[in-house]
């Protein structure tokens, strides 16, 4: 089974997953990708600590073979 | 294994939290416990088996946990020595989650018949296990809040100190330390995030000089705000027979 990394960046900071999982394929661990990222991405949103999160996805020590990105948007709108 | 060392952890506890009696105590040293041993992360007795006696956690940690269709796993509870996480089994006849190990564990069982003699003889005992299954449904509410409300900082500092008032009534703090021999998958599984999630989530806290999670030990490095973040009232645990 292939070990993939997840390395998450909020904002500017980088947090490197030194450990990795193992998954089935490239479809499971892009969903877990998704599921970190969202689950990351909501809890740093709601804080206030971070505007964009991005999980880049690696197996081993190869570039990443996926990158999913999630930003805030908060438009204020002029009531007229 | 002598016959004291079993039940030790036991009545400890339930000295505590239920003003046990020495004729009760009795009555528990009397009752016959087979015991085994159990390899890390085995099962005891899984969903929809028929359980025939409740085990009795002698040494290890235990946790019960229910997965669903897609494989993914919710750890709904972890169970240290001195309690008897199946003791539902004794009247609900078909176990609807798993309860298995996560370290090695020396476990007691206790047959069901024995324990359904035992009660029908002493009313005291029958209460004492019938206020240890309520407990068990208030941690679980506890744990249901954790889930659904609290940030995952919360959530993982919450377990922390949850585990660490139940380890306390049985006598296993080491000073600002304690056990909780959890993988990081195991972890993200308690507190319903991924393990990715749960590793940037004890870095947090270590970063921000909370409490540091290292090789499946906790040491907490800054109590009031371990508390502040956990936001944790342990009343739910009723550790006292006045609670």
């Amino acid at each position: 089974m292939p070990r993939f990394h997840f390395d998450i960046h909020e904002d500017s900071r980088l947090i490197p997953d030194e450990d990795g999982q193992n998954f089935a394929n490239v479809e499971v661990a892009r969903k877990e990708a998704m599921l970190t990222g969202a689950s990351i991405a909501r809890e740093a949103f709601l804080a206030g600590s971070a505007d964009h999160v991005v999980v880049d996805v690696r197996e081993d020590e190869h570039t990443p073979c996926l990158k999913i990105s999630i930003t805030l948007e908060v438009e204020e709108l002029a009531d007229d | 294994m002598p016959s004291d060392t079993i039940r030790a952890a036991l009545i400890r506890r339930l000295r505590v939290s239920s003003a046990i009696t020495d004729e009760d105590i009795k009555e528990i040293e009397a009752l016959p416990i087979s015991v085994r041993q159990y390899p890390a992360e085995m099962a005891v007795v899984r969903d929809g088996e028929r359980a025939t006696d409740c085990c009795l956690i002698v040494d290890g940690f235990c946790a019960r946990s229910k997965t669903i269709a897609s494989g993914k796993r919710q750890i709904l509870s972890l169970h240290i020595p001195g309690e008897i996480p199946d003791l539902m089994s004794l009247f609900l006849h078909v176990m609807d989650h798993d309860l298995s190990t996560l370290t090695p564990a020396t476990l007691g069982f206790i047959s069901h018949d024995n324990l359904q003699k035992l009660h029908r003889r002493s009313p005291e005992v029958a209460e004492m296990f019938w206020r240890d299954t309520l407990t068990d449904a208030a941690m679980f509410r506890e744990w249901i809040v954790n889930v659904g409300q609290r940030p995952a900082p919360a959530r993982l500092a919450h377990v922390m100190i949850e585990l660490r008032e139940r380890l306390r009534l049985i006598g296993r703090l080491d000073g600002d330390s304690f056990e909780m021999p959890l993988t990081q998958e195991q972890i993200g599984e308690a507190l319903g995030i991924t393990a990715v999630h749960a590793n940037r989530v004890i870095k947090q806290v270590r970063q921000d000089g909370i409490v540091e999670f290292n090789r499946g030990r906790v040491t907490v490095l800054d109590e009031r705000k371990f508390q502040e973040l956990a936001d944790f009232d342990g009343r739910y645990l009723h550790q006292s027979p006045t609670l």
